[in-house]
């Protein structure tokens, strides 16, 4: 997926309101149902980890693998230092998430206990130990040393033999291996090597047997509490950098304003004189500026037509008021509206007025290439005895009258004498730091080799993290 | 060559050197457009600083005009306030009922806040000049605590401190009279309610502002791309290249 996630194939409406050169399908609401947003959230993590060993990317002179994949025990002769019995997942260390880790149980530690747990690369040289050669990092159960591709390996924690359990893990959030023995973190050192490594054990002496596991059975050591401890960090890190006084403030202000709900705005404004010390914001010019003031009485009644479904009331005072807007009646906000009385139609149970209505009002919509697809699946309410169950019914939901009032309230904001820039009549101050804020962090990703958690904020506003500040 | 451009030359060099990834406002524009925000999730975003924040009217009129339904039942925030706008005003005791009344285990688990709480209806005594009210409640409610913990006995010492001034306002430990004190204690008081209704202590959206802020910094290390440094205003400002 291009950069790296919270992105899809352009929809097939991609069309300018020739009236006022904005898009008002680039709206935020958009025409999109629940389900599909929740399977674009799974297609965001799909990424498949590791399950067994890989038994054919191996010398194969020098170890036997268990029929299920996960045992394996030496049987070279260890003659020298090419002979080791080393072996790799079947697949490469997923990267799309905080923290990856999977165990090692030792059998048999053997003649020598030259058992061994680490990453590798792809290309790694499968006769040698984890950490002996480049690209590559083990923890080496003989000595209790980390050996990281210079040769020689450095003191780092206990040595482990039989019954000994050892894990291997990449935590992607600070960049760095870590090890455990026996559920205890034993260390943990940076991680120089770029990706696609793989999770890697090895035998070298005669009788060792060691068993992997990648997490179908409980690790011994407490890795969630782990991630979750180290995201702990980064989010203090980050509660910690001040922000300017009421920025929360301000731009919940903007918000409302910018949308119209002004039933909202006059309620916060008011409780805000109130608050102790009081925040005023309704003087506040800077919020004031780029005309976000601009029509909110028309914009507000508009919208709440559009919420109770009053399309025809809708139509008659945008008719009265801003008559340019729906000059062209092949335009998208006429087609939006237009298509949105049907819906209520439909809604309704008043098959007959909606058919009607879609001969007159719609039928020309569908030959323009920018409507016809949706157009299609709007008409289609008609094929369903209960519509609103059918794989339309989304065209029924609540979202989609405040997808129409949001592109309402747009075309009205685009009247604006004042406005400098027409595009930014669809975005609301919030609308635009939360599009920096995604975009930042996945270019962030992106340089970071393409490891860790890929922002979404759908996700980051359903885990509790957010706010839950020691 | 004038003085400036060999400047910008140097700059530009240095640039290269350090390779930062260079993105256009075009580029970026471009997938900032593509960014996929959901509407309902903005909306919840709102509703959650509306609730957190106690604006329990306008979260009212926000779940009508929005169709957006709060995380949390709006009439304990009207309680919450209530406890909030006691301790905001001085009046302790009654804060102390409310927050029982509400749910009494928030006290009984939470020693600090309860101390705390304590602190500032010691602090309200010392305030109106009531010295012996204050000695007594110091006596008899505070200083059993401060045995029991050595931060509690640290933070008595310095409110008993206050009576051994005339001029308690210029003294020392005068803060502790500030509004900012009172202020303190009640949002503390705010986030104990808030987490004994498994809701969190702070509103969401301040927290994305400072991961903005942050990826924006770390971001700055490898890369050279248009910001938003102005949170309010949400402008974005040409690469400085």
């Amino acid at each position: 997926m291009v950069d790296g996630g919270a992105q899809e194939p352009r929809r097939e409406v991609d069309f300018v309101d020739a009236d006022h050169w904005i898009d008002i399908f680039q709206l935020s609401a958009r025409w999109r149902s629940g389900p599909e947003w929740n399977a674009f959230l799974e297609e965001l993590d799909k990424e498949q980890a590791p399950s067994h060993l890989n038994t054919c990317n191996s010398s194969g002179l020098f170890h036997v693998v268990s029929q299920d994949k996960l045992t394996v025990s030496y049987v070279g002769s260890q003659h020298h230092g090419h002979d080791v019995g080393i072996i790799q997942a079947d697949c490469p260390v997923p990267t799309r998430r905080a923290a990856y880790y999977f165990e090692m149980t030792v059998k048999n530690s053997g003649v020598k206990g030259q058992t061994s747990i680490g990453f590798t690369h792809q290309q790694y040289k499968m006769r040698r130990q984890p950490g002996w050669e480049t690209n590559s990092c083990g923890y080496h159960g003989d000595d209790g040393n980390l050996y990281r591709g210079q040769g020689k390996g450095e003191p780092f924690g206990p040595r482990f033999g039989t019954g000994d359990t050892v894990g291997s893990g990449i935590n992607f959030i600070s960049q760095v291996f870590f090890f455990t023995k026996n559920g205890e973190l034993v260390g943990s050192v940076p991680k120089e090597i770029r990706s696609n490594l793989y999770p890697t054990v090895a035998v070298h002496s005669q009788n060792e047997e060691v068993t992997v596991n990648f997490g179908n059975q409980p690790f011994l050591f407490d890795v969630e509490s782990f991630i979750a401890e180290e995201r702990f960090k980064q989010q203090q890190i980050i509660e910690k950098l001040p922000l300017p006084a009421n920025v929360g403030h301000k731009i919940v202000r903007s918000y409302l304003l910018h949308y119209g709900y002004q039933d909202t705005l006059d309620s916060f404004d008011m409780a805000s004189e109130n608050t102790f010390p009081p925040i005023s914001m309704a003087q506040d010019n800077v919020l004031n500026e780029q005309g976000d003031m601009y029509a909110l009485q028309h914009r507000k009644i508009l919208r709440q037509f559009i919420k109770n479904g009053e399309i025809d009331s809708a139509f008659q005072k945008l008719k009265e008021w801003y008559p340019q807007v729906l000059k062209d009646d092949m335009s998208a906000i006429c087609f939006l509206l237009h298509s949105q009385r049907f819906i209520e139609y439909i809604r309704a149970n008043n098959l007959e007025c909606a058919v009607t209505y879609a001969r007159a009002e719609l039928a020309k919509f569908f030959a323009s290439k920018s409507f016809s697809r949706l157009l299609q699946e709007i008409v289609a309410l008609l094929a369903y005895g209960d519509p609103s169950d059918s794989c339309v019914g989304y065209f029924l939901d609540a979202d989609q009258r405040e997808f129409v009032a949001d592109a309402v309230n747009a075309v009205v904001l685009s009247t604006n004498p004042e406005i400098e820039d027409a595009k930014s009549v669809l975005q609301s101050r919030l609308e635009k730091l939360l599009r920096q804020l995604t975009v930042c962090s996945l270019l962030r990703r992106q340089l970071r080799s393409d490891e860790g958690e890929v922002f979404y904020l759908h996700r980051e506003l359903q885990n509790n993290r957010l706010g839950a500040r020691g | 060559m004038s003085h400036f451009s060999t400047l910008r030359i140097l700059d530009l060099i240095q640039t290269m050197a350090t390779s930062k990834k260079v993105i256009t406002r075009e580029e970026w524009e471009r997938k900032l457009r593509d960014v996929k925000i959901r509407k309902q999730d903005m909306n919840k975003l709102v509703m959650n600083f509306l609730v957190t924040e106690g604006f329990v009217e306008a979260a009212d009129k926000f779940r009508i005009e929005s169709g957006t339904e709060p995380d949390i039942d709006l009439a304990t925030i009207t309680d919450r306030m209530a406890v909030k706008k006691a301790v905001q005003s001085g009046d302790v005791l009654d804060a102390i009922e409310k927050v029982n009344d509400l749910n009494p285990e928030i006290l009984d688990t939470n020693p600090q806040l309860y101390f705390h709480l304590q602190q500032q209806r010691l602090i309200e005594l010392i305030r109106v000049g009531k010295v012996e009210e204050a000695l007594e409640f110091a006596q008899e409610e505070l200083a059993p605590r401060g045995e029991e913990n050595q931060c509690f006995l640290d933070e008595l010492e310095r409110t008993v401190a206050l009576l051994a001034f005339e001029d308690v306002k210029n003294c020392p430990y005068g803060e502790l009279l500030d509004l900012s004190q009172r202020l303190k204690t009640a949002s503390e008081v705010n986030a104990a309610i808030l987490t004994s209704q498994s809701h969190e202590k702070e509103p969401k959206l301040p927290s994305l502002l400072k991961m903005l802020i942050w990826a924006q910094n770390q971001l700055d290390e490898k890369a050279v791309y248009p910001h938003i440094t102005d949170l309010v205003k949400a402008t974005l400002e040409d690469p400085a290249i």
